[in-house]
This record gives structure tokens, C-alpha cells and sequence, in this order.
């Protein structure tokens, strides 16, 4: 479940009056939002410069509270590695796993969309079930399901996220194909005899843009919420550093040293945030309606 | 035949002769300074929920934490796993090893009232103990034949001597089980398996899957006055978090087999209404170690397995990784097991240099990124600790230059991996040795096991006549003292040899409510009966 | 009529998707490396071949693999949801044990996400662009992006262990014996914190979808005409925005419930909650086919009644759907 399930009446990305960066920055959350994620990749990019060193080391006394030394301003976890390091090289994982995972979704899911709102009748109602199916299947229970049979590790864990995150997103995409499809356009190039392919390329996707970003972002967010489940529940990665893992390992002394389940909890929250508020602006901003509203 | 029950006692640790008797109860140490209150709930937790509450054909720890409580044994182990009187008031063994005899106790009843008698003893030994026990199977083979004189004697006669035997009839070593309920039924698929019928202090009352198990007082029981408790409710608290918060709210007052995470053992010990045992698990003996994939190329050298020994410092696993809940350990035979444990075994301490001396002299040399090869790390899917102990090895191996890929899975995958497809390099497992090295260490050593695919076996691939010869003449050997010796040979020969690397002995912990007394009392409590526990108060219950 | 008509569509669509999940979790669950009987012996410590093949064998796992799957769809076929050697009890026994309490669970919780968060949502709503819609937005949206898991296990130490308000996890205090009502207020005294915890994460979602559908409707023709007859705002909220907002609202509803049954696994397993998810979760890792589809079943039952209740009720709330 994302919060993709409400994006309701989906934007269009029908000629901007501004620039769409410049609609965006007017908003403040958005604004917020821009900046958070712009924080945390450059925290993914500056990892290997800042921390050079393998974030797995155990380099330093174990449980040293943020703060106790300053070479260790976040502090150490049960196996005396550095939080720091770990939470800047995590965010090249745990970013890198929403975003594959999300392009995955959008592979599957504007396929399938796209396709069953296109051509309706048969090929529609299939794709349709198929979608239900899936919408069945709690999501969750899938993915781990996936992860479980093809063991943890970062390409199956965002595989599995991937595949099990599209049914929303092609149901979004078929209501907006099925309303451009009757649309003018479309029809009219029906008309010239223009090829199936080449409308749904050059005319129907690149008008649903606007929703497959809006939904891109908050799918990254889900992505990384769901990554940190599987964590919590023993499926993990434990060659690489993700925050979903530190989580996932921190569970165990939350009693005692709450900060080192914390400190990557915070660094979830703060991405997750970073990304639905972006996503909101983003919807907004290309939402000429929206204009009026917020 | 005192003689050599005199014998069997010296080689069990213990410096008593003639102990084989007598009703006393083996509490006594820790109950004579007060007396015992009756009444009381019991919350007991529970995890993971067992399959089955029959020990028959299960020996998961869950099922026999709780079935302790239904099913009496022919005997309980003290702390220096000496055996104590319980359905079996006393036995002996001939001094050619070929005849075991067995005293029941007069007067037990099965919780439906049908008298316990000699003939339960030996429809359990013939198709159970000897068919369908996952453990038992190899210590019963040479028992030919099972006299039952009268309904208080059982006798066994062996083809060949078997002194393990005595080292697992307890409750859940070896199950008893009421003849007049399974005879001519498919025990596997019985239906009382899951509303046992047994002799122990408690009798089951209700499963609700998922949530709880209900055991009441038997008030029938043989043993005068026991037990104390009303009931005994084992709750099923999947979450390590909450069941610390259980504990240390007394809404459980109970839990064994390391419920709560290491870092809050302390925490919780300080509190003043709980207290942390580390007794109860001598009978298990439950030792953390390695298996090299001995047909891997690296590994195959028996220089590398001994560089990775040197590479690893066991020191730091055990306080770092275990938090000091573990020992290091040099042998696969634990040393708990004071009689067969050897000390003289050749050592790897920690010594990085070393290690690298030892690779590079097996031709593995460092590459240009410092890389002298690569493997993959399966640990033995059992929660954090074993991970940790991955991430240790993988940071630990990579200084000497080894680069570890920790590879995880459910336990389905991994048994299938490292025991059925054998497609592993490091794995790290852990097993109970039991009294008897013939129980559980032998298991990981011995060729006979290769290519059948059975689980928590020769994970290693190891093959070595000699070694093969030494644990079969153990097992059919008749003298204590001379079994000593040859499991001294062994592990001097197999620790040499290390295609199986110890690491810890791990101490489980067991976490109670202070004012429950008398709840641990015995070396195999964790899978015995709390018939002796009592509250010295009510117990706080919200 | 056309309320049977599509009635039987329902029912098709629900064959359908039955028959797929047989087919999807048959052969996911044969994918995964190791079976049954492995995971038993795993468990057990120690095992022999004649064990393992005991087990195999009392499992149906030594038969070949078509014939496994034939079997399993002519159980399914006949609504027989088979027997769960693992936890040896007829799965259709072991659902009607879990299922209360996982329904028990997703209905609070959903009534308490939908009830708050649409009132949240309708506040804010009401007061677009000002401090208490920022407030209530941000809440929200914080409680949506905190993993379940963490504000789980954050309930159990503030209100359990810290302020010994509610109890730490379980259903209920089987120690006392309760019957009746004092039963019933004690499960509920259990039903409080997970049900938040679950509900938190929905929460948001509500709230956001009642706010924007809120200032959807408001945009709309009818609400201008109504104000400009001078009907007053709180008047307008209330008969005409809200009405028209709860349509979403429903609809989403249905999509999900396949998802609140997930988000039930992390719950019910910080909370010890004896539900279905956790039973899924644990038949996932035990490889124990039966229960595994049994659950998949159920609530794929779930679901789709669910989806047909919402789509009965889109008629209720605007008269102008009709059911094709």
C-alpha cells in the first residue's frame, strides 16, 4: 500500500504557464521536500569521498553513544562500526533499491496499463484480472514470499518490491489512457492511419507523464518503507550497509541503546517525508487546477 | 554390577559412587532452605509455537520445553548430568554392558488413569525409541530383545553394548508413551499427539494455536504434594522486544533459551523482580561452530582451514558478538562434558601473521586489490546472533585477505544448501553435544553420513577411516573408561585434522521472576518439568 | 436483476482469482529451495534418513510433482483446503481459529484510520492553506513515513512497560479466566495498540485523500451554486462536500484490504497477535503449502467481497452509478 492508491484525479502535463521548477519552489513543503532529497543524495554521492572506508568495519569500540567521540559523531552500533559511515553509505543503497524497484513497477505497471486501456475489450479484461489478481495477493506477503524462495540480497529484495508494487500504478495509467484514447488526438491519428505503436509512444505516454512522476516518487518511498520491513523481519542483505538492515539489526538493543535503530529509523522518515512532499508538490505544480487550491 | 554402575558414575564427572536410587529428590539443594508454597499461574513464554506436543518424533525444543511438563522420564540429569530417579526408582547395568535393567515406580498413573506399567516402557522402546526418534535410533539399534518380568521391571538386552543409553532417558530423550492409546495406530498421525496423554505433573488442557498452551496440575501425581503450581500457561510471544516487556512487566514470569536479546540480559538482571540462570543447559551442551566445505579448493587445504582457526579470535566472538554469553572453545566436545572433554588438543590462537604465513605458504597469495580468494558465508538462520557472527567472520577474513559473501536464508534453504546440495563453502551451525559425545558430537565427524542428506550431519564432508573406526568402536565399546580414551583420540585427531572449526560454547540463559522458586534445579531443566517451582508470593499478574 | 447479474460477475472473478493464487503459490512455494520436511528436521536438531523419509511421505512430498499439483487443484476444486501437517490441524480448523482475530484487528484498525483520518482530513480541508492544515498534513504524512514495526515496539515501551497502561501483547489475559463481558473489555484492553499502530499508517492516507477530495468537490459546480444562494459554509461542508468526498474514500477501501493483511504481519508479530498474517508468515518460512494457500484463499475471499460490498455501496452514496 502506498499513498499512490489516492493520488486521485491525476494531473496532466498540459502546458505550463511557468516553468515547472519554478511552480514548484512557490510551494513550500515542496520546497522542503526538494531540499531534503537533494541532502540525502548528496550524502549518497559524498559517501566514498567522506567515508572511504568500509562501512561493515568494525572500527571503533562497540556502543559509543552519538556524540561520545567525536570521531564517531553518530555513534558506533553492537559491532563497534560507525553509524555515520553506515547511514551516508546507506543512502546509496536504500536510494538505489526505491529506485530500481520503482522502475520496475513503472516497467510492469504503465505496461500493463497503458495496453489494457488502449486496446480495452479482451486484452483489457485480462490485464485487468491479472491486476485484480495481484491487488489480491496481500503485496507485502508476496514480496516476502519472493524474497524468501529467492534468498535476500539487494537485486531480489528490489525485485521483489519491484514486482509486487505496479498494480495501482496500471490501473492510474489505464483510466488516463482510456480518457486519452477517445481524446481528439488519438483519434484523429487512428484516422491518418498512424500505427498502434507510434500513438501510444508519441501521443498517449508522454501525456501521462505528469501521473507517472507524481506516482514515482511516492513509490521510491513506499520502496524504502518496505524495504525496512523485510529487515525487521530477518530478510536482509547483510553484505551491504542499507538502512532498512541498521534498522533491522538496532531492533535488538532499542531497550538499552535506542539511537542505533533510531539514527537510520530518523534517516527513513526523512526520506520517505523528503519524497511524498516532493511528490505533492509535483502534483500540484502539474496540476493547473491545483493552482487554485493549496 | 555395582562395580560398574561405580564406573559409569566416575565417567559421568562425579566423584559419588552408587547413587542409583532412593526417592530423593534431586530439588533437594535449593527447596530444603524454605517451604514450597502451593498455588499459582505459571506464564511461561513460548517460542517458536511447536509443531507437536509429543516428544515421539520431534526433538525441536519447543515441543520438549513443554512436553517435560506432561511426560514424566525414566529419569531426570542432575547438574553433573549424573541421572536421578524419576519413573525408573532404580537400574543397573551388567558389567558386559549387554543387559540393562530398569525399577518402575510402583502406583504412576497416565493422566486418562490407566496404570503405567513395564509394558508402556517397552512398546515405546520398540516403536518409538528405536523407529522414529530422530536421535535415538543409532543408541537402541543393538537392543535386541525387552523382558518385562513383571509390570515394575524392564529389562534390555543388546547385541552390543550401548552406554549412551543412559545419558538420554529422560522425559523427552526418550519418550514413553501409553500403549493402550497408539498401539496398532499410526503414531505420526495419532490424534492425541496433539492432546497428549502422559504421566508428568501436569496434564494438557487446551491449544489454541498461535496463542497459548494450557497444562493444569495433575493432582494424581506420584510425586506427594508436586507440583506446586495450579497451572502452567505457555504464551507464544513471537517479538524478542515484547517478550522482554512481558518479562519485565512479571506478565510472564518464565522463559528459557535466550528470549531476550544479550544487551538486555543486563538490564533486565538488574531489575529486582527478575533474575537471569545460566544452568539448565548442561544436558544440552550446545556448541557454536564451522564447517568448511572440505571439497571446496581452498578449503580442501588443510592449511587454509587452519589459517581461517587462526584468523578468528574466539575471544572476541564471545564477548563482542555473544556478549559474553559463550566460552570459547578448542573442541568439538564440549567442556561441560568434564569425563570425555580434552584439553590437550591442538590450539589456533588468534594470530593474523600466522595466517597469512599459512596461506601464503598453500599458494593462495594476496592479488593486486589484496584479494587472495573469495568464499561464501552461510550462517545457520537461528536469528542476529548467528549474523553477527557472519559480519564478524566476513571483516575478520578480510584482513587476512579472504573476501566472505554472507549468503542469507530461511532454514529451509539452508539445510538444503549445506546438507542435501552441499553447495556452501563456510557455514556456521550449531548442535547439542548431550551428555555423550555419541549423541550429538559424532554426528558432524562421521563418513556414514555422507550423501544421505540428513540435517545437522556431516555438514563438512569429512572422511577419515580412522576416525569412522574410532567412533564406531566407541559406540559398541563396553568400558567407560576405555570410550574416554577413544574420544580422546578423536578430537585430537579431528581438531588436527579441523574440518569442523569450534567456536563457542554458548551459554543459553534462562530468565525468571525472582520470587518463583525452585525453577531451575537441574541439569536438563530447560527440557524437564517445573514440578518443583513455586511462587514465594503471588506472582504480580496484570 | 442487475444486482445478480453482477453478483455472478463477482463470483466469477472471484473463481478466477482463486484458481490463479492455487496456481501462483503452488508452484512459488516449489521454487523455494528446501520442503517440509527439511524445515521439521531443521528444527528437531537431529534426524536420519528414515525420518526425513517418514516425513516425506506423511506430507505427500514423495509423490511427483504433477501429481502434487493435480491433487492440490481437485482439493481446491472441492473446497477442501487440505490438512497442515506442520501444525497438524485441518487448515479450514486453523482459519476459523486465526481468522477473528485478524479480522478483529484490520476492522479497528481501518474504522479508526478512516474515522480519524477523514475527520482530519475534513478539518483540514476546511481550513486549506492555514497553520492547521500544515499541521495536521505534516502529522499525517510523519505517521505515514515511520515504519509500523518501530511505532509498534515504541507503543509497547511508553504505554506498556513505561506508563503500565496496556498490556505488552496477546489477545487476552487467559491466566484470569474472563467470560462475558468482562472477556470482551479485556480483549479490547489488548485491541488498543496494535489496532493504533496499524491504523497510524492508514491514517495518513485517509487524511489526505478526504482533504483533496474535499477541495475537489468543493471546485465543483454545485457547491459554488449553493454558496452563491448563500447556504452557509458549514452547511456546504456538511450536506454537499462531504457526501460527495466519501466516494474515494469507499473506494479505497477496498483496494486495501489485501494490504492492510500485510501490514498486519509486522503487528501481529510485535504484538503477538494471534492473526492470520503472522500464520501466513510462519507457513511462508515452514514451507507448508496447504496453509499457505488456505490463507491466500481466505483472503482473497476477503477481498473480493469487500471490493463487491464497496461497489454496493457506490450506488447508496451517488445514485447515479449503476452496477453493469
Amino acid at each position: 500500500m502506498s499513498l499512490l492508491d489516492v493520488a486521485a484525479a491525476p494531473p496532466s502535463l498540459a502546458t505550463p504557464r511557468n516553468g515547472l521548477l519554478t511552480r514548484l519552489l512557490r510551494r513550500p513543503s515542496a520546497l522542503v521536500g526538494l531540499l531534503l532529497l537533494a541532502l540525502i543524495v548528496a550524502m549518497a554521492a559524498s559517501a566514498p569521498l567522506l567515508f572511504p572506508d568500509d562501512p561493515l568495519d568494525m572500527v571503533a569500540q562497540p556502543f559509543l553513544w552519538p556524540g561520545a567521540d567525536p570521531a564517531y559523531p553518530l555513534g558506533t552500533d553492537m559491532l563497534g562500526r560507525d553509524l555515520a559511515s553506515g547511514i551516508f553509505h546507506g543512502a546509496r543503497v536504500s536510494l538505489l533499491i526505491g529506485a530500481v524497484a520503482t522502475l520496475v513497477s513503472l516497467v510492469i505497471g504503465t505496461g500493463t496499463g497503458a495496453l489494457a486501456g488502449y486496446y480495452g475489450g479482451r486484452v483489457d479484461a485480462v490485464l485487468m484480472r491479472l491486476t485484480e489478481l495481484f491487488q489480491t495477493i496481500p503485496p507485502f506477503l508476496f514480496a516476502l514470499a519472493i524474497v524468501a524462495i529467492l534468498q535476500p540480497s539487494i537485486p531480489t529484495i528490489t525485485l521483489a518490491i519491484g514486482i509486487t508494487a505496479w498494480p495501482s500504478l496500471a490501473r492510474l495509467l489505464r483510466a488516463e489512457v482510456l480518457k486519452l484514447r477517445h481524446g481528439e488526438l488519438v483519434q484523429a491519428s487512428i484516422a491518418l492511419g498512424a500505427s498502434d505503436a507510434r500513438i501510444i509512444a508519441l501521443h498517449i505516454l508522454p501525456n501521462t507523464l505528469a501521473p507517472i512522476i507524481v506516482s514515482s516518487s511516492i513509490l521510491v518511498a513506499s520502496a524504502i518503507l518496505t524495504e525496512s520491513s523485510l529487515a525487521f523481519l530477518g530478510l536482509g542483505d547483510p553484505n551491504v550497509v542499507s538502512w532498512g538492515g541498521m534498522v533491522g539489526a538496532g531492533r535488538e538493543v532499542l531497550r538499552t541503546d535506542w539511537y542505533v535503530a533510531t539514527v537510520p529509523g530518523l534517516a527513513i522518515v526523512a526520506a520517505v517525508l523528503a519524497l511524498n512532499l516532493l511528490g505533492d508538490g509535483l502534483n500540484d505544480a502539474l496540476d493547473p487546477k491545483g493552482e487554485r487550491r493549496a | 554390577m555395582a562395580a560398574f554402575t561405580r564406573r559409569l558414575f566416575l565417567a559421568a564427572g562425579s566423584s559419588l559412587a552408587l547413587a542409583a536410587a532412593l526417592g530423593l529428590p534431586a530439588s533437594a539443594a535449593e527447596t530444603v532452605a524454605e517451604t514450597p508454597k502451593r498455588g499459582g499461574t505459571l506464564t511461561a513464554i513460548l517460542q517458536p509455537e511447536p509443531v507437536t506436543l509429543t516428544p515421539a518424533n520431534n526433538t525441536a525444543q519447543p515441543t520438549q520445553f513443554v512436553a517435560a511438563n506432561i511426560f514424566d522420564g525414566l529419569v531426570t540429569y542432575d547438574f553433573d548430568l549424573k541421572p536421578q530417579p524419576s519413573l525408573a526408582t532404580a537400574w543397573e547395568v551388567a558389567p558386559d554392558g549387554l543387559t540393562f535393567t530398569f525399577h518402575l515406580r510402583k502406583g504412576v498413573k497416565w493422566h486418562d488413569g490407566a496404570p503405567f506399567t513395564a509394558a508402556d516402557v517397552k512398546w515405546s522402546l520398540e516403536n518409538v525409541w528405536k523407529t522414529i526418534h530422530p536421535r535415538n535410533k543409532a543408541l537402541f539399534e543393538n537392543v535386541t530383545s525387552v523382558d518385562t518380568p513383571d509390570d515394575q521391571t524392564v529389562i534390555l538386552h543388546l547385541s552390543k553394548p550401548s552406554l549412551p543409553i543412559l545419558a538420554v532417558i529422560n522425559g523427552v530423550g526418550a519418550p514413553i508413551l501409553p500403549k493402550h492409546l497408539y498401539d496398532g495406530t499410526d503414531i505420526l498421525n495419532n490424534p492425541v499427539n496433539n492432546k497428549p496423554v502422559g504421566t508428568g505433573a501436569f496434564v494438557f488442557k487446551e491449544w489454541k494455536k498461535g496463542e497459548y498452551i494450557l497444562l493444569e496440575r495433575n493432582a494424581d501425581y506420584w510425586d506427594e504434594g508436586k507440583p506446586y503450581l495450579d497451572r502452567i500457561l505457555f504464551r507464544v510471544i513471537p517479538d524478542a522486544a515484547a517478550r522482554a516487556a512481558a518479562l519485565e512487566k512479571g506478565e510472564a514470569q518464565y522463559a528459557t533459551f535466550n528470549p531476550v536479546p544479550f544487551r538486555d540480559v543486563e538490564r533486565l538482571a538488574a531489575l529486582p523482580n527478575l533474575k537471569v540462570d545460566t544452568r539448565g543447559y548442561e544436558w544440552l551442551s550446545p556448541l557454536l561452530y564451522l564447517d568448511f566445505n572440505v571439497d571446496n579448493p581452498y578449503f580442501k587445504d588443510v592449511r587454509v582451514r587452519h589459517a581461517v582457526a587462526h584468523a578468528l579470535d574466539r575471544e572476541a566472538i564471545a564477548k563482542v558478538v555473544w556478549f559474553g554469553f559463550g566460552k570459547p572453545a578448542i573442541s568439538p566436545v564440549p567442556s561441560t562434558l568434564r569425563t570425555f572433554h580434552d584439553a590437550n588438543v591442538p590450539r589456533y590462537p588468534f594470530d593474523p601473521k600466522k595466517a597469512e604465513e599459512l596461506l601464503d605458504a598453500a599458494g593462495f597469495k594476496r592479488g593486486a586489490d589484496g584479494v587472495r580468494f573469495s568464499i561464501t558465508h552461510d550462517f545457520l538462520p537461528y536469528g542476529d546472533d548467528y549474523k553477527r557472527t557472519g559480519e564478524y567472520i566476513k571483516q575478520a577474513l578480510k584482513r587476512v585477505g579472504i573476501e566472505v559473501n554472507i549468503r542469507s536464508q530461511d532454514t529451509a534453504a539452508f539445510i538444503k544448501r549445506v546438507y542435501a546440495d552441499r553447495d556452501f563453502d563456510l557455514s556456521s551451525s550449531y548442535n547439542g553435544a548431550f551428555p555423550d559425545p555419541q549423541i550429538g558430537v559424532v554426528r558432524a565427524f562421521w563418513s556414514g553420513w555422507l550423501g544421505t542428506k540428513t540435517p545437522w550431519t556431516n555438514g563438512s564432508g569429512y572422511r577419515n577411516p580412522q576416525v569412522d573406526a574410532l567412533i564406531q568402536s566407541a559406540a559398541i565399546e563396553g568400558d567407560q573408561n576405555k570410550r574416554v580414551e577413544i574420544f580422546k583420540r578423536f578430537q585430537e585427531t579431528v581438531v588436527g585434522d579441523l574440518p569442523t572449526l569450534p567456536l563457542l560454547e554458548l551459554r543459553f540463559f534462562t530468565i525468571h521472576a525472582a520470587n518463583l522458586k525452585g525453577i531451575v534445579i537441574q541439569g536438563d531443566q530447560t527440557y524437564g518439568s517445573v514440578k518443583n517451582a513455586w511462587f514465594d508470593d503471588a506472582p504480580k499478574q496484570n | 436483476m442487475l444486482t445478480a447479474r453482477y453478483l455472478r460477475r463477482g463470483l466469477a472473478q472471484l473463481a478466477f482469482v482463486v484458481f490463479g493464487i492455487a496456481v501462483v503459490n503452488f508452484f512459488l512455494l516449489h521454487l523455494a529451495p528446501g520442503d517440509a520436511a527439511q524445515v521439521m528436521a531443521g528444527e528437531a536438531g537431529s534426524a536420519t534418513p528414515e525420518y526425513m523419509a517418514a516425513l516425506r511421505k506423511q506430507f505427500g512430498l514423495d509423490q511427483p510433482l504433477y501429481i502434487q499439483f493435480f491433487q492440490y487443484l481437485k482439493n481446491v476444486l472441492t473446497f477442501n483446503l487440505g490438512y497442515s501437517f506442520r501444525q497438524g490441524l485441518p487448515v479450514s480448523e486453523l482459519l476459523l481459529q486465526r481468522l477473528p482475530a485478524t479480522l478483529l484487528l484490520m476492522v479497528t484498525s481501518i474504522l479508526f484510520a478512516v474515522s480519524v483520518g477523514s475527520t482530519l482530513g475534513f478539518i483540514a480541508a476546511r481550513h486549506a492553506g492555514k497553520a492547521v492544515d500544515t499541521a495536521i498534513s505534516t502529522l499525517a504524512l510523519l505517521f505515514y513515513a515511520t515504519p509500523v514495526f518501530w511505532i509498534g515496539i515504541m507503543f509497547i515501551v511508553v504505554f506498556s512497560v513505561g506508563l503500565d497502561w496496556l498490556p505488552v501483547g496477546g489477545m487476552a489475559s487467559i491466566e484470569k479466566g474472563y467470560t462475558g463481558f468482562d472477556h470482551v473489555r479485556d480483549v479490547a484492553h489488548h485491541l488498543v495498540l496494535p489496532a493504533a499502530t496499524l491504523g497510524l499508517f492508514y491514517l495518513a492516507i485517509y487524511t489526505r485523500l478526504m482533504r483533496a477530495s474535499m477541495l475537489e468537490v468543493y471546485g465543483q459546480d454545485f457547491v459554488r451554486t449553493a454558496r452563491a444562494k448563500g447556504v452557509r459554509p458549514r452547511r456546504i461542508a456538511a450536506r454537499h462536500v462531504l457526501r460527495n468526498a466519501l466516494l474515494p474514500i469507499v473506494t479505497t477501501l477496498g483496494v486495501q484490504m489485501a494490504s492492510v493483511l500485510g501490514g498486519a504481519i509486522l503487528v501481529e508479530t510485535v504484538f503477538s497477535w494471534p492473526g492470520l498474517g503472522r500464520l501466513a508468515f510462519e507457513a511462508l518460512f515452514q514451507r507448508d503449502l496447504n496453509l499457505l494457500l488456505g490463507i491466500l484463499f481466505c483472503s482473497s475471499i476477503v477481498v473480493v467481497l469487500v471490493n463487491l460490498a464497496v461497489d454496493l455501496l457506490y450506488t447508496v452514496l451517488d445514485p447515479r452509478i449503476e452496477l453493469a
